[in-house]
């Protein structure tokens, strides 16, 4: 910053200063390392009285990859859809690039790329038509315009196919697509919703693929929604777990592992002599053991070391006299930190909806 | 202002796109009038001189056909606009920075344009049977235009069903509603034949007026006032469905 205008300087360093400036909004204070997205107690309420999302609070900065991580209905979609000016909230704000959602609407719209759950897409277009009905209005300039939807149907491998309607592609070519039409205008801050549900294995590594390299070779953020663990773990540098409308822990995905304790046994007590109130009174005999729950037909153990314990464990089973069907030690899971904040699978949210530990309730 | 237009430009070319890719859907617009203006000339054409004084039944029928092809044309945008919303699409483009209202209006041209073209083909039909045109040439251009703005004024109405409820059976019965309207105008007969209730509802109804203009210039010639009684319905009509499209697409981006 102390060149003199005119003085030769690196140009990647120029460059640094210069976007700093102009992505600004408040272009006075600089070296105040900036948010692409903030929200504070943002809250959705659906008439009558449903609160989708009920006060979260988010500051994610530039260049990372953020996964919030939640089963169906626990309000990702809609924090999504207020982020992205497409809801308004029903109380507190949020910014993106600096921009308030509802206020300046029009100019997060034009910074950021959306593509929503499943693909919505128009099914009698082309390919081709559709990144260039995109580009237009996204107001990619006329002369770029067709060079910009080549470049991108070659990124996203879709050359051969762009000219045939949107309705003969393949759930994973429609993915690819989507993903295509959300950068047409080469955003900073993407938001994908579920970008890989329903999608086969291979389809959902591509996409994978392609959010890491533009994340490390443009330094695009990304906000994105899952209800993959894996893929949370995968991809995202910092984690939001949502639960019934409200954030339930949040940080790196390692740091929340290492929250959880250490190492995680899980025993699946036998159907047929089905004893979890016995289990768990024998198992606080044991020292050293941070944490007992029961889940559906299990025991779940938290402790510092988990080979050391098991042997213990065991033994206390035993003399209690409560039938063992499987003891597994794994390393904790995202889906272990989920259990230990809300008391359940993220799968089974459906399905269980009793608190865990309760009970003997079987499912 | 110049993105608006260049905006409106895009999504009415995508409009008229889905026309051309889905040819079924567009028969019914043509087969539908031809239809009864083909059974109502053979069933009244004969006798309508002594009724009602009509001695040119074709020519009376004419416009009846031509309205009912316009509205016919005018509700595709309203359908189309269902299957986006239930795609997710037109999320897809509320998340564009361009103009709300380029997304109502590409609808509308687009419906204005394919009522245009529909009145071509059911006035050339007509041409081809002798109906005549008083009015000329500038009778036929005179008609298109009226359709088209009336295509556009009552598109307004499917499109407001379309975004208040997303639903494709509301929107199909936006069409509907045209039926009433054109039955409680004097469609079949003129209207001093009515009854004095239908005679009462008709003088309100601007269909009426619309159809009148156009018949005017069939029947008899150029005509300003007619003329500008059409003009003046058609924008009544829009003046109605307009705000309600608009107030529709602002609840539904609420």
């Amino acid at each position: 910053m102390g060149h003199a205008p005119g003085f030769p300087v690196p140009c990647s360093i120029s460059r640094v200063i210069f976007v700093t400036l102009t992505r600004s909004t408040t272009p006075d204070i600089i070296g105040v390392v900036e948010s692409a997205i903030v929200a504070s107690g943002l809250r959705r309420v659906f008439p009558p009285d449903l609160a989708a999302v009920d006060g979260i609070d988010l500051d994610i900065k530039p260049g990372q990859i953020f996964g919030f991580l939640g089963a169906n209905g626990s309000g990702k979609t809609t924090t999504i859809r207020m982020l992205t000016t497409l809801l308004r909230p029903t109380e507190g704000s949020a910014t993106v690039d600096g921009y308030d959602v509802v206020k300046d609407a029009s100019k997060v719209r034009a910074r950021v790329g959306v593509a929503l759950q499943e693909a919505s897409l128009d099914l009698v277009m082309t390919g081709r038509e559709t990144l260039a009905l995109q580009a237009r209005l996204y107001r990619v300039p006329r002369g770029d315009l067709s060079q910009r939807v080549r470049d991108l149907l070659r990124i996203v491998d879709l050359e051969e196919a762009a000219d045939r309607r949107v309705g003969t592609y393949s759930g994973g070519m429609q993915r690819r697509l989507d993903l295509a039409a959300a950068l047409v205008h080469r955003p900073r801050i993407v938001f994908l919703d579920e970008p890989t549900s329903g999608l086969d294995p291979i389809s959902r590594n591509t996409i994978w693929r392609y959010v890491e390299d533009l994340n490390r070779n443009d330094g695009v953020t990304f906000f994105l929604t899952t209800q993959y663990l894996e893929e949370a773990d995968r991809l995202a540098h910092e984690v939001a777990i949502m639960e019934r409308g409200r954030i339930v822990a949040q940080g790196a995905p390692a740091e929340l592992k290492a929250s959880v304790g250490a190492d995680v046994v899980t025993v699946r007590l036998e159907d047929e002599d089905f004893q979890p109130d016995r289990a768990v009174a024998a198992l606080k005999a044991i020292n050293g053991l941070s944490d007992i729950r029961v889940v559906g037909d299990s025991v779940v153990i938290y402790t510092k070391d988990g080979s050391s314990a098991i042997a213990p464990i065991v033994l206390a089973l035993n003399e209690s006299s409560v039938a063992v069907e499987e003891v597994t030690l794994a390393r904790p899971t995202l889906d272990d930190v989920f259990l230990r904040k809300t008391g359940h699978h993220m799968e089974a949210h459906d399905v269980n909806l009793e608190p865990a530990g309760e009970g003997g309730a079987a499912s | 202002m110049i993105d608006t237009v260049l905006d409106t430009y895009a999504l009415t070319l995508r409009s008229l796109r889905e026309v051309v890719r889905q040819p079924a859907f567009e028969v019914q617009n043509y087969f539908i009038p031809l239809f009864f203006f083909a059974v109502t000339v053979a069933a009244l054409g004969n006798v309508s001189a002594r009724a009602f004084g009509v001695e040119n039944y074709q020519a009376f029928a004419m416009p009846v056909a031509v309205l009912q092809g316009a509205a016919g044309g005018a509700s595709f945008s309203a359908l189309a606009m269902v299957t986006d919303i239930e795609r997710g699409y037109f999320d897809k483009l509320l998340l564009t920075p361009t103009p709300r209202i380029s997304l109502v209006l590409g609808r509308l041209f687009g419906d204005g344009i394919r009522v245009v073209i529909i009145t071509a083909v059911i006035l050339f039909v007509g041409f081809l049977f002798g109906t005549g045109m008083e009015a000329g040439i500038l009778g036929y251009i005179a008609i298109l235009v009226l359709a088209g703005l009336f295509g556009l004024a009552y598109a307004g109405f499917g499109l407001a069903i379309a975004l208040r409820t997303g639903s494709p059976q509301a929107a199909q019965a936006g069409f509907l509603i045209f039926f009433p309207l054109l039955f409680l105008s004097p469609a079949f007969a003129p209207k001093e034949f009515f009854d004095g209730w239908l005679e009462f509802l008709a003088t309100f109804n601007p269909v009426t007026y619309i159809l009148e203009g156009m018949r005017t210039l069939v029947i008899e010639g150029w005509d300003w006032g007619q003329v500008g009684e059409a003009l003046l319905a058609i924008a009544i009509l829009a003046g109605i469905n307009m705000p309600l499209a608009l107030f529709a697409l602002r609840h539904r981006t609420a």
